[in-house]
């Protein structure tokens, strides 16, 4: 067993990094939502106020008495953070405090029930970032399907059986939906490139106004895979182009990670219960995976997706290791 | 009192409270770090660990990557250039792109340590410590001599010739393998504290196994194979037959060859290619070498292929060698008794009624190819002599895989146990003898197995970057004449950039990525190395034991285990 020179509680005070979200939480094993917050808060610093929907990171973070957030937190309801948000900007803007506002909120609480109020957030301007960790059902009470569950995904809400493959319903544009608000900036990242992901939440925590950022975050839970598997699953989004890695401002493409080589989305399907049915022996099961398919190669084209040649930071670039922990910037 | 308004405060929790709570109890498996044994590592029969000192010149502690490279293997110079890399075939790198160029570091931290003077990080021994023989100071013996000093014995090194080297000194060419280096390599060993060199003393002439056995707390034989395997066709032999071995020992010691305008050379080992390239080298219009075999990589079978490196074939053709393979010399055409030509034929070993492969010969394929000498190199036997009681008439020294022979504390190793047929080899032999004499006479553990090893399916490939091997320059065929060395070897840019293509199986590269995925700050970073050789620690009062960190982890040095 390794000897360690000093006690574990010191060795931890003395990380070279910042703990937004200290260790205690109850998220479920290999929970990709916590980590996503974690890589989040770690890289947007301790001059921070978050407000928190309700939903899992919410819930597994604070449970009475104990709290896991180390900057000052606030749980709104599942339909307000935005608006909790934008008063909480407001209070310290008056105060002429400069302390960043973090909205954070599951794909229930944003492309659903707290909808309007960030719309209306965006629309008035403040200064706040939105983050939606995007688990893609309500994950919190149980899996119910969201505007978010992509198609022929199973959920309690929409399971698959001899009717339906899973839901009906198309995944929600939401970045369109944001974009078309004349906003400053808004991006999608994943747990699986935390370069990546750091790097935009600290783009998005420069710009004076109105930024969203949309984490794909795996719930081994409610998509049925190994909690080992929540990375692994994450770049398997991106590289099928399911997930497509951009940045927006004022509603125009400003960069993607492009694919260097796409994956087949079944690849990132078959790891997951959740799709489990569309790998059936009958042509509606085949249909609905087509259709999957032909949605990943639609972001490819739609965004440019397709990289030239290799380079850094493309899907396969972007998570490369160094001798020596080069990555942890 | 202040008349402001009161807020209910709801509930408030002091910062980070949450970890009062220890999530470790959920843990039904934990994460470990396991140095795991790289392939090439296992694959080294020198014992060399390429893994560690790849990671150290990635590092840029390149004096550091040559002390750990010579802890097992005191002449990487020589390997560098000659060894057939067997660590590069078993290389995981290759699942990747292409093996890593192992052997171009070894040879660069072997020549960078003679350019710069770099001492072995060996102790003296104790002037009066217990002293060991070494018999032969080629490979193994060097080794074994090298070793003993390495646990504190003083050792005496014997040999017949005036110099240290062994056959690489005396067969293998200078082009591949300039005298500089095995100079610099030899010397810097034999001139170690506590080594006592003792040149022109033949064992079986000037003393024997008990003289030895009485003056030394053991013994170790490495006398190689000196005796060319004796060649006749049908009984004839040409009257000025010359032996390969003999040549290319003539040729090293004085530069001189017998000049041939056409020329067979039969065989298919190393002496027969070097052989072959020499002659060219001497102005022969035509060498051809006759072999029974197929060309390396290439036969119907293992048995079926010439015994010499792939790469040595490979340049010999390019320099015009003519390999006529799965051919035989049948018969000699003579003039008087000087040879006029060969007669070949369609030859292959094949199994005859009991199952022993024998050359067999097709009749009605025989060709006359005009020669003007005919020179067998057809491999190289044990001398007996002083050896008769160890032999029992056996062609080799039989021993078990430390190196015993099986009488009192005698040891043996490199050629002349039949088994080893490399320099990488020998020295793997006489590392071997020396561990498993100073244990036996010490009485402790000898050495660790080389487990569990650390295969493809341990790396995460996403990981990795493709990157090309670099390209070895080797001289136009043109310019390779003379004793000038053909390779020159890799620049230091490349090989710190090979260095960095190690995927560094098995053993922490410091990459964070534990540090980084994991969801529950379970991994924290040391500022300095632990024992177990990585920055990182698990804290287990927190560790769900989701198995995130050891999936993500690229080079396979987490591991899950149960438990209960
Ligand atoms: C032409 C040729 C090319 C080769 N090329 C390669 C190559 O490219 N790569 C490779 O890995 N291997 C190569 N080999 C094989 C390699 O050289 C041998 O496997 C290796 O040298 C064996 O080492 P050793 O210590 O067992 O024996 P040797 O190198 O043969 O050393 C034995 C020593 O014992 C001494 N000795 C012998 N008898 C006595 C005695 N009675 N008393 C005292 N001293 C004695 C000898 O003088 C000699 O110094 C080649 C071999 C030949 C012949
Ligand atoms: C107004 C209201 N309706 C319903 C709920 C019950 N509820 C709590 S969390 C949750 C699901 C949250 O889903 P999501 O926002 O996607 O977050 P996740 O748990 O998946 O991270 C629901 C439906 C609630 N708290 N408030
Ligand atoms: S990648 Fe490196 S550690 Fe792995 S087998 Fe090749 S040289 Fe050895
Ligand atoms: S990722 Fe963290 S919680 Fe999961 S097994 Fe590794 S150390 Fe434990
Ligand atoms: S993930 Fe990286 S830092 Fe962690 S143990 Fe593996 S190689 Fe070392
Ligand atoms: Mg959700």
């Amino acid at each position: 067993m390794t000897a360690v020179p000093i006690p574990l509680s010191d060795l931890r005070r003395r990380q070279p990094r910042f703990t937004g979200i200290s260790p205690g939480h109850r998220a479920c094993q290999g929970c990709g939502e916590l980590l996503a917050a974690r890589l989040v808060t770690e890289a947007a610093g301790p001059d921070v106020v978050v407000a928190n929907a309700t939903g899992c990171l919410e819930v597994t973070t604070t449970n009475w008495p104990d709290s896991a957030w180390r900057v000052p937190w606030i749980h709104s309801l599942f339909e307000n953070t935005a608006a909790v948000a934008s008063g909480i900007e407001a209070a310290l803007k008056a105060q002429s405090r400069s302390s960043k506002v973090l909205a954070f909120a599951g794909d229930g609480g944003t492309f659903d029930i707290g909808f309007q109020a960030l719309s209306g957030m965006i629309e008035r301007g403040h200064n706040v970032l939105y983050v939606c960790y995007d688990n893609e059902a309500y994950m919190n009470t149980g899996v119910q399907r969201s505007g978010s569950t992509p198609v022929g995904a199973a959920t309690t809400t929409s399971p698959a059986g001899k009717e339906r493959l899973g839901k009906r319903h198309l995944k929600k544009d939401i970045l369109s939906i944001i974009a078309a608000h004349y906003m400053p900036y808004a991006a999608t990242a994943t747990v699986a490139y935390p370069a990546d992901l750091r790097h935009k939440v600290r783009r998005a925590i420069e710009v004076e106004g109105p930024t969203f950022l949309l984490v794909h975050s795996p719930c081994p839970q409610g998509w049925g895979h190994d909690g080992s598997r929540t990375v692994e699953v994450a770049r398997l989004g991106v590289q099928s182009g399911l997930v497509p890695l951009i940045e927006l401002e004022r509603g125009a493409v400003t960069g993607v990670m492009p694919i260097r080589e796409p994956r087949p989305v079944a690849d990132y399907l078959k790891a997951q219960a959740r799709f489990r049915h569309l790998f059936a022996d009958s042509a509606e099961a085949a249909r609905e995976l087509q259709h999957l398919q032909a949605l990943a190669e639609h972001n490819i084209e739609r965004y440019g997706l397709s990289a030239p040649g290799p380079e850094a930071h493309d899907s396969e670039g972007a998570d490369t290791v160094r001798r020596g922990g080069n990555q942890w910037a | 009192m202040s008349n402001k308004p009161r807020i209910t405060p709801g509930g408030v929790a002091q910062a980070g409270a949450a970890m009062a709570y220890h999530t470790g109890s959920w843990r039904t498996q934990r994460p470990t770090h396991v140095h795991a044994i790289a392939p090439c590592h296992h694959a080294c029969p020198a014992g060399e660990d390429p893994q560690a000192y790849l990671a150290l010149l990635d590092e840029d502690r390149p004096r550091e990557a040559w002390e750990a490279l010579v802890a097992a293997n005191p002449l990487p110079g020589v390997t560098g250039r000659v060894c057939p890399h067997f660590c590069e075939s078993a290389c995981n790198r290759s699942e990747l792109d292409e093996a890593v160029a192992i052997h171009s570091v070894e040879r660069f931290l072997g020549d960078e340590a003679l350019a710069q003077g770099w001492a072995y990080p060996v102790d003296p021994p104790a002037a009066d410590a217990p002293i060991v023989a070494a018999v032969g100071a080629g490979p193994a013996g060097l080794s074994f001599a090298y070793h003993a000093l390495q646990l504190g014995w003083r050792a005496r090194l014997f040999d017949a010739l005036p110099e240290a080297g062994g056959v690489c000194r005396s067969a293998i060419p200078t082009y591949r393998l300039p005298r500089t280096v095995l100079d610099g390599e030899v010397e810097r060993l034999l001139s170690l504290p506590g080594l006592e060199f003792q040149p022109h003393m033949r064992f079986g002439l000037d003393f024997d196994l008990q003289d030895l056995l009485q003056d030394h707390a053991g013994v170790f034989l490495g006398l190689g194979t000196q005796r060319p395997h004796p060649w006749d066709i049908g009984g004839a032999i040409p009257a000025d037959l010359h032996n390969g071995l003999d040549l290319l020992k003539e040729w090293l010691d004085h530069g001189s060859i017998p000049s041939y305008r056409r020329v067979a050379v039969v065989g298919g080992g190393n002496t027969s290619v070097d052989l072959a390239r020499v002659l060219k080298r001497a102005g022969a219009e035509h060498v051809y070498l006759v072999t029974h075999a197929a060309l390396p990589n290439q036969g119907e079978s293992p048995g079926d292929e010439m015994p010499a490196l792939a790469r040595e074939v490979a340049q010999a053709l390019e320099e015009g060698v003519e390999i006529l393979t799965h051919k035989g010399v049948h018969r000699l055409l003579l003039q008087g008794e000087r040879v006029v030509g060969v007669e070949i034929t369609h030859m292959k070993k094949l199994p005859d009624a009991s199952g022993h492969a024998v050359r067999t010969a097709f009749e009605g394929t025989e060709t006359v190819l005009p020669v003007d000498a005919v020179i067998p190199a057809v491999g190289e036997v044990i001398d007996p002599t002083g050896l008769e009681a160890l032999l029992n008439g056996a062609p080799y020294l039989k021993t078990d895989q430390d190196g015993f022979a099986g009488h009192a504390l005698v040891y043996a190793g490199g050629d002349m146990n039949g088994r080893s047929g490399t320099v990488t080899e020998a020295i793997g032999d006489g590392r071997r003898a020396a561990m498993a004499l100073h244990a036996r006479v010490r009485d402790v553990e000898a050495y660790a197995p080389l487990s569990p090893i650390a295969g493809w399916e341990q790396i995460n490939p996403a990981y990795y970057e493709p990157s090309p091997r670099i390209q070895e320059t080797v001289l136009p065929v043109a310019k390779r004449t003379g004793c000038a060395e053909i390779e020159p070897g890799p620049s230091a840019h490349q090989a710190h950039r090979e260095a960095g293509r190690c995927l560094s199986c098995g053993m922490c590269l410091a990459c964070d990525n534990c540090f980084t995925l994991c969801p529950d700050q379970a991994v924290l970073k040391s500022p300095e190395n632990l024992e177990d050789g990585s920055r990182y620690v698990f804290d287990y009062d927190y560790c769900k034991g989701c198995g995130l960190c050891a999936r993500e982890c690229p080079c396979g040095f987490i591991q899950m285990i149960d438990e209960y």
